[in-house]
């Protein structure tokens, strides 16, 4: 009842906060990225043991932007918060060729879920200014992105220290999130 | 056996699942309470259904108990067939154990009874070998003491040739101290010739410093030509400046000469216009004098005008006089006489009148040209005056253009002069001080030359006297030298000698005293070297003696002892005869060995066939304590079956033993390396479980992943330390040993699950921190997380959200509190965990 209310209510004034999810392997910058996000400066971060959420507005529409801590051990809680969202935002240490592999496992166990079934995928290509980093198309592919079906997604070259690519990413996500309602 | 058979059953078993009593709990307490949930969950969302419902529910539920309950019957009556079918199997399986038991005893019995006979036979005949060996070394040793006596005697014989040679040593080392005191006076030698070089070196530099000095004086003479050359030119330019002074000098009393003809120009000039002046003044006082004449000529000329006009008063009386007398006469005719004499008067004062007036006529006339002639001469005068003033004029300005001339030229000459006159006087000055600094120069130049000449005179004195020292110095030196020459010489000669004397005795010294005597300037200290080398020469003498008899006392005693060594040679060589007989009879002996060494291999195959049957057996048996004293028993065995054999084969048992014993070292042998590289495995083991604390302590917050790798790795390591503990039996260590590492492995699995949680314990914290703190829109998202990581029932985590939406919507009434009614109840865990 109260939730019905609650969404009515937020429904008239269109103020309902999209819900997006960071989440990828340990050590992609996934903190870095929502704090860049939230307030736009480069934070030093610990390792995530547990998960981050913010409030970020970004052109007029709220996100409640989840940082779920990617370590192994805390992998399998991401399934905890899948319900209800709207976007998933996939990063990738675009540097750390051995651990793709993993990387494209756990993307895809967790595109299989029932819960996320009409979440937009948006991948981070991260890292692009280190030395050794892939470009997006060879993340893309080691991803197996291509390959995915019924599903709306997009990959963007990025950097978190550095704040390149985070608009034109975030720009999309608006964009295709406005189109889907 | 065993293990195929427990699978069995445990397949069997995992067949016959729905029996009662026998299963596990968690089984039968999850299908009670899923379908307790289910009747829950049923319950809980017809909540507000009615009580029909309720009663037809329960009806449908009865029956599903009993169709349940007819199927569990099924189930029971399954069982008991399955047990019935098991205790078959069961009772086979025993006698099937026992019967293997049975046959195991009766070849382990049999194999250690052999063995045991074998083994006695063996260490008899071994003992018996021994024996021998015994007696046989005790008469070697015996007999090496005796040798070993005989050698130390050839021992002291060496020592003494060591002696002897001691003597020619310190022979040897006199001559070297002779050599060596040789030596150190041609050092000596050397180092005067090195200071003489060094003398000859400094007059040199002496030699040199005075060039030096005499070039110095050279340069200082060139100064001093320079300087009077300069001196000259002064000198010359001196004259010059006097010459030039001179003709300025001239030149100023030719000016002067001209300025006095100047002068007297002027002064004849000047006297010409004092006589102008005179004349001028001459002729204005005859000016004057003449206008005083001229004057007084005026003067007389008034007078003359004034007695005119007195006798014209005196006519114009008398004419009226002669009228009144005409009057009174015309008057008195009677006076006509009177008249008449009246007439006549006036005619004569007329005549006079006319005398008077001529006269005055004349004078006028005279008066006037006396005037005019004055007059003229006044105008000439002053004409001439004129002329002469013109002439005067003249005179002055030319005496004054002269004068402005002369006086400009005497100007003119009086500046050239004091010009000169200043020209003159720098010169002088200049003249002066280059004199004077030319007197300086030349003084200076004096106290130079006396300076230097005064140096090069002490340096030369010096330099002499430095010659005259060096010379001295080097006269002194060579004479030295000569002396330490001939000194030298001498020595050298003396030494030589002295070797020869040393060297050929006595009567070349003889002639070198001659020679000493005749040179005696040279030399007490030689004398005394000489007496000195003599009573060496003495000594050595003594000594040389004294060795050549402790020598020749040597040699006899080598010769006594050379016989002797012969005596023992000769013993030795028989002894030697003795021994190559016993090692004949040795290898003899050993053919012997060998023969049985042949007979006994086919024994040691037997041995060994039965000794893989032992390890059959052995492996066969319990594997880890019982071994060891198995194995032991079994040896034992097989020295009894051994002995067997052996009294089996009769007298062939010698070698067969020790082809035994060999098989047995080699097998210890094969055992120890075994050992070794157990001990090298437990080694490596304990290093990697070091290493793997340490990495565990090292990296606390690393990924979960590798920790729990390390986990498994943990057991892994522990698990065969155990396992190689005990002292390890030959053979059949490794298998059992690898089994229970295996299980042991398995075993620990289960306490990983608990680390794993341990670490998401931080999680937890986390998750429920955030669900505590945060609004209620993130809390409701993290409702799932919280009852994941808590094991929440499904009823729990709808409660919470339940309870989490009233809070956050404005209506709806507070939901009952489900969970906490049952809280006995143990909920499944959620099933995707």
């Amino acid at each position: 009842m109260g939730g019905f209310f609650s969404s009515l209510f937020s429904g008239l004034f269109g103020t309902r906060e999209m819900r997006i999810l960071i989440l990828g392997l340990d050590g992609a910058g996934k903190t870095t990225i929502l704090y860049r996000l939230q307030v736009g400066e480069v934070v030093t971060t610990i390792p995530t043991i547990g998960f981050n959420v913010e409030t970020v507005t970004y052109k007029n529409l709220k996100f409640q932007v989840w940082d779920l801590g990617g370590q192994t051990s805390i992998r399998p809680y991401w399934r905890c918060y899948y319900s209800n969202t709207d976007a998933v935002i996939y990063v990738v240490d675009s540097s750390d060729r051995d651990r793709m592999g993993i990387s494209k496992s756990e993307l895809v166990a967790m595109l299989e879920e029932e819960e996320l079934k009409k979440a937009i995928l948006v991948v981070f290509a991260n890292k692009q200014d280190m030395e050794q980093a892939m470009t997006p198309t060879e993340v893309a592919n080691s991803l197996g992105l291509p390959a995915l079906k019924d599903r709306k997604w997009q990959i963007f070259k990025t950097s978190a220290t550095k704040g390149t690519g985070l608009d034109e990413a975030m720009e999309w996500l608006v964009e295709s999130l406005k189109s889907r309602q | 056996m065993f293990a195929k058979l427990k699978k069995k059953i445990a397949e069997e078993a995992a067949t016959a699942t729905p029996r009662p009593g026998r299963l596990p709990r968690s089984y039968s307490k999850e299908s009670i309470t899923s379908v307790g949930a289910d009747s829950g969950d049923d319950f809980a969302s017809d909540g507000s259904s009615s009580r029909d419902d309720l009663s037809s529910q329960i009806l449908r539920r009865n029956d599903q108990i009993r169709k349940l309950e007819a199927k569990l019957s099924d189930y029971a009556e399954q069982l008991r067939l399955m047990q019935k079918t098991k205790e078959k199997l069961e009772i086979a399986l025993e006698k099937h154990q026992d019967s293997s038991m049975r046959k195991l005893q009766e070849q382990n019995e049999s194999f250690q009874a052999n063995r045991a006979k074998m083994a006695e036979g063996m260490a008899l005949a071994l003992e018996k070998k021994d024996q021998e060996w015994t007696e046989k070394m005790a008469a070697l040793e015996k007999e090496k003491s005796s040798l070993e006596a005989r050698l130390d005697q050839s021992l002291s014989l060496f020592q003494k040739r060591d002696d002897l040679d001691e003597l020619e040593g310190f022979q040897m080392q006199e001559l070297a101290k002779v050599k060596h005191m040789l030596l150190r006076k041609e050092e000596q030698l050397s180092q005067r010739e090195r200071e003489l070089k060094l003398r000859g070196e400094e007059l040199n530099t002496a030699r040199l410093t005075l060039a030096h000095t005499e070039e110095k004086l050279y340069e200082l003479g060139e100064v001093h030509e320079e300087t009077l050359s300069i001196n000259a030119q002064l000198r010359a330019h001196r004259d010059k400046l006097l010459s030039e002074k001179d003709e300025a000098e001239r030149r100023i009393s030719d000016l002067e000469a001209g300025e006095e003809e100047l002068q007297r120009l002027i002064r004849q000039v000047s006297e010409d216009f004092q006589k102008a002046q005179r004349a001028t003044r001459a002729l204005q006082k005859s000016m004057e004098s003449l206008q005083s004449e001229h004057d007084e000529l005026k003067l007389r000329h008034e007078q003359h005008k004034g007695k005119e006009e007195e006798r014209e008063r005196l006519l114009a009386g008398l004419q009226e006089k002669a009228l009144s007398l005409e009057h009174r006469l015309e008057a008195n005719l009677s006076q006509d006489e009177h008249l008449q004499e009246l007439f006549k008067e006036k005619s004569l004062l007329k005549e006079r009148l006319e005398e008077a007036r001529g006269e005055l006529l004349k004078e006028r006339a005279n008066h006037t040209a006396a005037v005019s002639s004055l007059e003229a001469q006044i105008s000439r005068l002053n004409a001439n005056v004129s002329e002469l003033q013109t002439l005067l004029r003249h005179k002055d300005d030319s005496s004054r253009s002269y004068r402005e001339r002369t006086d400009a030229q005497i100007a003119d000459l009086e500046q050239r002069l004091s010009d000169s006159a200043e020209k003159l006087r720098s010169l002088e000055e200049q003249l002066e001080k280059k004199v004077t600094h030319g007197e300086k120069l030349q003084v200076e130049w004096a106290e130079e030359r006396e300076r230097l000449q005064q140096q090069v005179s002490t340096q030369r004195q010096r330099g002499l006297e430095k010659t005259a020292k060096l010379e001295e110095e080097i006269l002194a030196l060579q004479r030295e030298r000569e002396a330490e020459i001939s000194l030298h010489q001498d020595n050298v000669k003396l030494l030589e000698e002295q070797k020869n004397t040393v060297k050929k005795l006595s009567l070349e010294l003889e002639n070198s005293k001659a020679e000493l005597n005749s040179r005696q300037t040279v030399s007490v200290e030689i004398a005394k070297a000489l007496e000195e080398t003599r009573k060496q020469r003495e000594e050595l003498q003594q000594q040389v003696s004294k060795m050549s008899e402790s020598a020749q006392r040597a040699e006899q005693e080598a010769c006594r002892l050379s016989e002797q060594v012969g005596v023992k040679e000769a013993e030795l060589s028989s002894l030697r005869e003795e021994l190559q007989a016993t090692r004949s009879g040795l290898f003899s002996l050993q053919v012997e060995c060998e023969a049985l060494r042949t007979e006994s291999e086919e024994k040691d195959a037997q041995i060994e066939s039965l000794r893989q049957e032992i390890l059959t057996h052995t492996q066969q048996a319990d594997p880890n304590q019982s071994k060891e004293c198995e194995v032991d028993s079994v040896t034992a065995q097989l020295q009894d079956v051994e002995v067997c054999v052996s009294e089996q084969n009769g007298s062939i048992t010698v070698g067969d033993v020790d082809e035994l014993q060999r098989a047995n070292k080699e097998f210890e042998q094969q055992l120890s390396e075994k050992n070794k590289t157990i001990k090298q495995l437990q080694q490596r083991l304990t290093e990697l479980k070091r290493t793997l604390q340490k990495e565990l302590k090292l990296k606390p917050d690393a990924d979960s992943d590798t920790k729990e790798k390390l986990q498994e790795g943990k057991p892994s390591s522990e698990a065969p330390v155990p396992a190689a503990a005990p002292t390890p039996a030959p053979g059949s260590v490794q298998g059992p040993g690898l089994a229970a590492y295996s299980s042991q492995t398995k075993v620990t699995n289960s306490s990983d699950l608990t680390d794993t949680r341990e670490i998401n314990f931080e999680y937890l914290k986390h998750v429920v921190l955030k669900f505590m703190s945060s609004r209620e829109a993130e809390a409701y998202q993290l409702i799932r997380a919280v009852s994941v990581l808590l094991h929440f029932t499904r009823e729990e985590e709808d409660m919470l959200k339940q309870m989490l939406e009233y809070k956050m919507s404005w209506f709806g009434s507070k939901p009952t509190p489900k969970g906490i009614v049952r809280p006995s109840v143990s909920g499944t865990p959620s099933s995707w965990m």
